[in-house]
């Protein structure tokens, strides 16, 4: 395993008098699978909006790369590598399947008012190969067929996979997972995490929220337990599913 | 009149709105900015050009600047409005274009009420009526070109793709990489831009500037057009531009040979405000409905089908 | 120069008086169907020449003008209301949408209005005896102002604190959702406040009509300081928009003063209002409604 990627130190979040985040620390380390468990409300949605710029944390800091991301805008975290799939996706509707996902494309040349008037001759070659690889992904996902109708016409669980499609598309450094199997039909989901093994194979690493314990713990490496907006264990799956406290938070003991 | 010369006119007319129009499309249409303050851009254009003509500057030289002043103000307008709400946006540059048409009201350099007299672009010795309306046409109608070409290359590139999504939900954007102020920005400065150039073609096509002539009503007529003719895609607003100077004209003809019971000019305003109401209800996409984006994605898109059928048949 | 700083004050209250009466209604529909409707100018308007036509046309004096056009005017606001707003929001409108629709509503009254009137000026012919104390010159028509301006703020406050009405009005303007889980009638809430909005825009028309004249710009001509009032207030918060009222009054009517001292042109006064209103939307856009919560 290599260097800490992301690295949080006792991040707080609250909304009004509610802690949804209080305290909260870890090290994420390139390459693996890294899970998030814990029950509804527990923080775990809030703790990645944090870390994405999307949230400005109350007390606390967050590394990514070694670099200091708290006061960054979500844009520019997301140039970083560090990218997110939305536990309710958030897709652009009246935009076709294809270009919601060619709009995850980092570092395109042609996202510049200048570039985009001036120097079409070099994105359109990039357009072209990023259309290729989108439909890569949507095969694995099974959306190919629908890569060119509105987003907005996708069912549940096919929003669901465009919007981790999405992110994979952006080849990032680190993607966070909010509930990606959520939705979906088991083997999908089954499929999915196979996919996400691949990718994490290749270098790319994953921080996956996810309710389903029995296809994240088959699938992660490390596991993080929050309640209440702390953590509470963490450790290897096997080594969590022994521990008391585990139990605790589940069943409410 | 001249039944020719009324036509020339018109097309006239549709041609410095429907720059107007484009350029509400690109900051509406395309990002999703409410400039409810659309005159006042007009306004900044054909002041420059009135107030720099008056001086001697040459016409195109007095086009240009009229765009960059309006370029100058839609940036420096953007930097605090472009945080604010859909409805504060809207409400705040209304406000702006009315202290502006306040100013130029009030102010002697910009000739108060009376307004300034200016001198025609381009005007031929003893050219008769027609011949300066073909002129105004052809000037008119090569900014148009300009202006639809680069909206067209925008709305037709990841840049204007990016745009969109801001528009569709700007949470997902930024978490996507796109930042919301930039592109919004940048489509308000080009948008003031186009829009300023229209206000200078129209102060010399029409001779005057006049405090009356950028009255709040001018920016929602251009909404109209853009609302009707189909936000998002340019040929709409462009017929949407020319569907609504039409019905002008239309309704100011019915009056020489009808007897009406009402003011033509309320009567076309009425029906201005039942069309659009009738648009949002039942067709609110407009006329044309948004423009595909068409970059060479297609291709990719063309060849991945491809091998996948290759492969099915090996 | 010497200036009567009596007769400023005095004025600044006058003008805040109109403006409450013209942005309370506004405050209160902006703050429960969220979005601001621009077709409240053209609720003002129509209330002025209603309130004409009862006066003077039928000769039926100020009272009854004013209780007549608030009627008309309010079931006119409830008509709009339920005729385009409402199936727009149904149909999924954006907030966009629904500002222009009600731009497009405006157009339709406004110019509905000069055919029936046409836009020549009209002038109400009742003469205000007009008296002076001490330093202040004062007419009936502005004691009228001001007292219907104090009435309404308390009778408001009755509404809004001790009526199941008001009540209502407040919990579906802050939180529709959970008004809606706690059994109140929001698409009623809604209706009343429209109608209530609409009438007292009419008060406002002919206070404005009586005090210079009506002309299909009425509302319009006063529109954007009203909306200055509603946002400086804080959206939806009546006490907020008291306040906000009076100081924008008292803004344009010391601006005035300021603005002849550096030799500026007076017809910036209702700039004053509209710069108001940028500043506070780019600097506090919540308005002073926070100030009141605090304290
Ligand atoms: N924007 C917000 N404003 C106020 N409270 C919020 C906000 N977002 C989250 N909360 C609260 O913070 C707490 C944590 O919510 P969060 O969405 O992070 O939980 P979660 O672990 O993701 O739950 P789930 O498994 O249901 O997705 C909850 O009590 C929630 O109500
Ligand atoms: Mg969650």
């Amino acid at each position: 395993m290599q260097e800490t990627l992301l690295k949080i130190r006792e991040v707080s979040k609250h909304f009004g008098g509610v802690y949804a985040v209080s305290g909260v620390s870890l090290n994420i380390k390139g390459g693996g699978i890294w899970g998030l468990v814990g029950p509804n409300g527990s923080g775990k949605t809030t703790l990645f909006n944090t870390i994405l710029g999307l949230h400005r944390p109350d007390e606390g800091d967050i590394y990514f790369n070694g670099k200091c991301i708290n006061r960054l805008a979500p844009h520019q975290i997301y140039g970083l590598g560090l990218v997110n799939a939305f536990q309710i996706p958030r897709l652009f509707s009246r935009l076709s399947v294809l270009d919601n996902m060619l709009l995850a494309a980092r570092g395109h040349q042609g996202d510049t008012l200048l570039n985009s008037l001036f120097l079409r001759k070099g994105w359109q070659e990039q357009e072209v190969e990023l259309a290729g690889k989108a439909m890569e992904i949507l095969e694995t996902l099974e959306l190919v067929h629908l890569a060119l109708s509105p987003a907005g016409e996708l069912s549940g669980g096919q929003r669901k996979l465009l919007e981790v499609g999405r992110g994979v598309m952006s080849s990032p450094t680190l993607l966070l997972l909010d509930e990606p199997a959520a939705g979906i039909n088991p083997n999908l989901g089954k499929k999915i995490f196979q996919g996400i093994e691949d990718l994490s194979q290749e270098g790319l690493s994953f921080f996956i929220i996810e309710h389903r314990l029995e296809i994240l713990f088959d699938f992660a490496h490390w596991v993080y337990v929050m309640d209440k907006g702390k953590i509470v264990v963490e450790g290897k799956p096997e080594e969590v599913l022994e521990d008391p406290a585990f139990f605790e938070v589940y069943l409410g003991v | 009149m001249d039944p020719l010369l009324y036509v020339l006119d018109l097309i006239v007319f549709i041609g410095i709105f429907g720059i107007v129009a484009l350029s509400l499309n690109l900051e509406f249409g395309f990002a999703g900015l409410a400039n409810f303050g659309k005159v006042a851009f007009f306004l900044i254009g054909a002041y420059t050009y009135a107030l720099l003509s008056q001086i001697g500057v040459p016409f195109y030289l007095c086009l240009v600047a009229g765009g960059l002043v309006s370029a100058i103000f839609g940036l420096l307008v953007s930097l605090p409005a472009l945080r604010l709400r859909a409805d504060y946006l809207a409400i705040a540059v209304l406000a702006f274009g009315e202290i502006l048409r306040l100013i130029v009201k009030s102010e002697e350099f910009a000739g108060g009420d009376w307004g300034i007299t200016v001198s025609p672009a381009i005007s031929l010795v003893g050219a008769s009526h027609r011949v300066d309306a073909l002129v105004n046409i052809g000037l008119v109608y090569f900014c148009l070109l300009i202006c639809f070409i680069v909206v067209q290359l925008l709305a037709n590139s990841p840049y204007g793709r990016a745009m969109r999504a801001i528009r569709e939900d700007e949470v997902a954007a930024e978490a996507l990489g796109k930042s919301e102020v930039k592109y919004k920005a940048q489509a308000l400065m080009l948008g003031s831009a186009m829009a300023g150039v229209a206000g200078g073609l129209y102060a010399q096509y029409l001779q005057y500037v006049l405090p009356g002539m950028f009255m709040p009503m001018v920016t929602f007529t251009v909404w109209i057009m853009v609302l009707l003719g189909g936000p998002a895609n340019n040929w709409g607003v462009l017929l949407g531009a020319a569907l609504v100077q039409i019905f002008n004209r239309g309704t100011n003809i019915l009056k020489d040979y009808f007897i009406l019971p009402i003011n033509p000019t309320d009567l076309q305003y009425i029906l201005f405000g039942a069309l659009i109401i009738l648009v949002l209800l039942y067709r609110p996409q407009g006329l044309l409905k948004e423009s595909r984006i068409k970059t060479k994605a297609m291709e990719g898109v063309r060849r991945a089908r491809n091998a996948v059928k290759n492969k099915g048949s090996q | 120069m010497t200036v009567n700083w009596a007769q400023v004050l005095f004025n600044s209250t006058i003008t805040g008086s109109l403006y409450l009466i013209g942005a309370v209604g506004l405050t209160l529909t902006y703050g429960l169907s969220r979005f601001p409707n621009f077709a409240h100018a053209e609720f003002i308007t129509l209330g002025a020449y209603i309130g004409y036509s009862v006066a003077e046309q039928a000769g039926l004096g100020f009272p009854l003008a004013l209780v007549v056009s608030f009627l008309v005017t309010g079931i006119v606001g409830i008509l709009c209301y339920r005729g385009i707003f409402q199936p727009l929001a149904k149909r999924g409108a954006t907030i966009i949408h629904l500002m222009v629709a009600s731009i497009a509503l405006g157009f339709i009254l406004r110019y509905s209005i000069g055919a029936t009137w046409t836009w020549k000026p009209l002038y109400f012919t009742t003469t205000w005896s007009a008296f002076n104390i001490g330093p202040l010159r004062i007419t009936g028509l502005w004691v009228w102002l001001i007292l219907t301006a104090i009435a309404l703020a308390i009778l408001m406050h009755f509404i809004l604190v001790k009526t199941k009405i008001g009540k209502a009005i407040r919990a579906t303007s802050s939180n529709p959702e959970l008004a809606l889980a706690s059994g109140i009638n929001v698409d009623r809430v809604i209706l009343i406040t429209w109608f209530i909005g609409a009438g007292l825009a009419a008060f406002a028309g002919i206070f404005r009509g009586a005090d210079t004249q009506i002309w299909p710009l009425t509302g319009w001509d006063i529109i954007l300081p009203i909306f200055a009032v509603t946002i400086l207030g804080g959206i939806g918060n009546f006490y907020g928009a008291i306040v906000a009222a009076f100081i924008i009054g008292l803004a344009e009517n010391v601006g005035v003063v300021g603005l002849i001292a550096l030799g500026l042109s007076t017809s910036y006064r209702i700039g004053i209002a509209f710069l108001i209103l940028i500043i506070t939307l780019i600097v506090r856009p919540e308005g002073l409604a926070m100030l009141f919560r605090r304290a």
